[in-house]
């Protein structure tokens, strides 16, 4: 029954082209008996076949922690500097090509994760999304609007463009309570 | 995890059908897009809400006109892989392309 479930938004979720998504995880839980599990971080891409999760896990029950707000806020400005700094550094000197953009766009997305990783900011959850594309003649619309606690969560953006490509980085930072 | 995928299987169709509704059958244009992007996420948006589940949700919309060139998009995700996730739902028309992204993460009540 799980297994057809699976398949049913796998194969919804499949499709031809530059679409992909990498799933990072990272589980701590402090049980009573003071075991602590280690983190684990897999990677599945879906315009390559794949499986989603093999070994899933229970969800484990959380503490309280009577903490009504983040000790420490989401540095916005700073992650606008660490967008800034990805994309210019990745794609100044690079020409639009399918093949190279596709990798491009994966190895960037994992990047940009894992320098906000490294800010440290306990309790939030990272959505790092990322669109690259070719100068032409065409336009184009992003936009993007979010259900969430305002006062916790935040977003930060940043685009980029050369000669051949644009790109599009965006990062959002939900809070975990 | 297993009942956010469901959950998220049938988003898709939800949200396809946003998307058909708003801009099915319509022409790339210029002055409208602004408007169309901004009617996709909002109405996306309430048909998730209406399912009544513990998620706070985050939805991206592209569309981009139909000229040949190349789009390529990605994204990774810093979560709980066994409460939260994601679906992307891609559109075209004659004219136009149409990507939604919709990531949802978990509450903890």
């Amino acid at each position: 029954m799980s297994d057809l479930a699976k398949e049913k938004a796998a194969r919804l979720l499949k499709k031809r082209g530059s679409v992909s998504s990498l799933g990072s995880h990272d589980v701590r839980a402090k049980e009573t008996g003071g075991k602590i599990k280690d983190s684990i971080s897999t990677v599945s891409y879906i315009d390559e076949p794949g499986h989603h999760d093999d070994n899933p896990r229970p969800t484990v029950q959380m503490e309280n922690t009577f903490q009504l707000a983040p000790h420490r806020r989401f540095p916005v400005l700073t992650v606008n500097d660490i967008l800034k700094d990805v994309l210019d550094s990745y794609l100044q000197e690079e020409k639009y090509e399918a093949e190279l953009c596709r990798q491009m766009t994966k190895t960037i997305s994992e990047v940009i994760k894992a320098r906000v990783k490294d800010l440290m900011v306990p309790r939030y959850k990272i959505i790092v999304l990322i669109s690259i594309g070719q100068l032409s003649e065409q336009n184009m619309r992003i936009g993007s609007r979010c259900l969430w606690d305002s006062s916790n969560d935040t977003f930060s953006s940043h685009s980029f463009k050369n000669s051949s490509l644009f790109a599009v980085a965006n990062v959002y930072a939900v809070y975990v309570e | 995890m297993l009942d956010c995928v469901v959950f998220l299987a049938d988003c898709l169709v939800s949200v396809s059908q946003c998307i058909e509704v708003i801009i099915g059958g319509l022409d790339y244009n210029q002055n409208k897009v602004n408007q169309w992007t901004a009617s996709i996420v909002e109405h996306s948006l309430t048909q998730l809400v209406k399912q009544g589940r513990p998620f706070k949700f985050i939805v991206n919309c592209a569309i981009m006109q139909k000229s040949g060139a190349g789009l390529h998009t990605a994204n990774s995700c810093y979560w709980d892989t066994a409460t939260d996730g994601s679906c992307t739902v891609r559109w075209e028309n004659r004219t136009m392309y149409c990507v939604v992204s919709v990531f949802a993460v978990a509450l903890t009540c």
